[in-house]
């Protein structure tokens, strides 16, 4: 099967070669975790090293965020735009919605100008305050990844969660439903040192690698790394060591 | 001895450097200072396609600021005005030597001396 490559190391393995084209996936983690450098990365990635411009749609940092944002990697979205590889637009999700729902709407123009294959939509979290009714909401942005997935697009989408460490608050989780890839980025505490996780927890149409994987932001970029070896309850952000697990369910005191 | 009653008054002084086309913009079209913070937002996002509210939220000033301002850089084909479905949004209009003009303002206040010329201007053209 055709996929489109993120370019991050360690991701492609684990989504087996990467995202299934033309499908919305969903990148989900606290502040700080790398949601936008995985986004600005599969932008990258695709300009550089496999022919397809890319588009990013912000409803929150100007594009000079993400010129410096991209600048640290090594990475020059400023010249990327100037060549005509990738438009930053920075919007509102009532205003894209409403752009995308007409024929001839200037983010169709961006994606022919430029012949866009991909998308960073940074992010989801933004269309919350377009309805408080979870059902309208789902509604909402199911239209708007519809309309996305017709212009041919391959999407990235960040969603914030605010939980830094621990469980995350119960919510209505009606977005989760509508994405193809669901990712998850999350801080862990392990000997009083802070580390990151990544598990894909769901990928429609396709098998994917299961397991919970260390990942560093490094000056390249993301890399996945190891799985994280004899611990659990990793997503919990405060994972026990196997061995204490067994002692403490087995071993009488 | 210099004859000071001769000299051009001090505007004239302060703009006969300036590029006419540059100081023409800033005469007929940039002329206050929230039209400056809107063209340079413009510019800074040429891609932004937004509402009055959204865009007085980015720029960080108030919608009511905003809106008569974004009335006339629409006449004076700054920008363009659009209905999409129930709102009315606005973007840089695609003329090629508007925007050029644009970036030439915006390049050109980036030096002190134009940036002081260029207020001295806007204080003088609100008091008129």
């Amino acid at each position: 099967m055709e996929r489109v490559k993120t370019g991050i190391p360690g991701l492609d393995e684990m989504l087996q070669g990467g995202f299934v084209p033309q499908t919305a996936n969903l990148i989900e983690g606290a502040p700080g975790t790398g949601k936008t450098t995985l986004g600005m990365q599969f932008i990258h990635h695709g300009i550089v090293a496999c022919g397809e411009p890319g588009l990013i749609l912000t409803f929150e940092e100007f594009p000079q965020q993400y010129y410096r944002d991209s600048a640290n990697f090594g990475w020059d979205f400023r010249h990327m735009e100037q060549e005509g590889k990738l438009r930053i637009v920075m919007t509102s999700p009532e205003v894209s919605k409403a752009d995308l729902e007409q024929v001839g709407g200037r983010i169709e123009k961006l994606v022919e100008e430029i012949g866009a294959r991909r998308i960073l939509v940074d992010s989801l979290s933004h269309f919350e305050r377009l309805s408080e009714n979870s059902a309208h909401l789902r509604a909402i942005v199911y239209g708007f990844v519809n309309a996305l997935k017709r212009e041919g697009l391959t999407a990235v989408l960040t969603r914030e969660n605010a939980a830094l460490l621990g469980e995350t608050e119960e919510t209505d989780d009606a977005i989760a439903f509508l994405v193809d890839s669901y990712t998850l980025l999350r801080y862990v505490e392990i000997e009083s040192s802070i580390h990151k996780a990544l598990l894909v927890l769901k990928m429609r149409g396709s098998n994917h690698d299961k397991g919970i994987r260390q990942f560093e932001i490094t000056s390249r970029g993301i890399e996945v790394r190891a799985p994280f070896e004899g611990r659990e309850g990793i997503m919990s952000g405060s994972p026990r060591r196997m061995v204490d697990s067994f002692v403490q369910a087995f071993v009488r005191r | 001895m210099e004859d000071r009653g001769r000299e051009p008054d001090l505007t004239s002084r302060l703009m006969a450097d300036m590029n006419p086309e540059l100081l023409d913009f800033l005469q007929k079209k940039v002329n206050s200072f929230v039209k400056w913070d809107l063209i340079r937002f413009f510019h800074d996002n040429p891609h932004t396609t937004d509402t009055a509210d959204n865009i007085a939220r980015y720029a960080g000033r108030s919608v009511e600021t905003i809106r008569t301002e974004l009335g006339e850089l629409t006449q004076d084909g700054v920008l363009d005005e659009n209905q999409l479905g129930e709102m009315v949004v606005y973007s840089l209009a695609p003329d090629p030597k508007t925007r050029e003009l644009l970036q030439q303002f915006v390049r050109a206040s980036d030096d002190r001396q134009f940036r002081v010329k260029a207020i001295y201007h806007i204080i003088r053209g609100t008091r008129q």
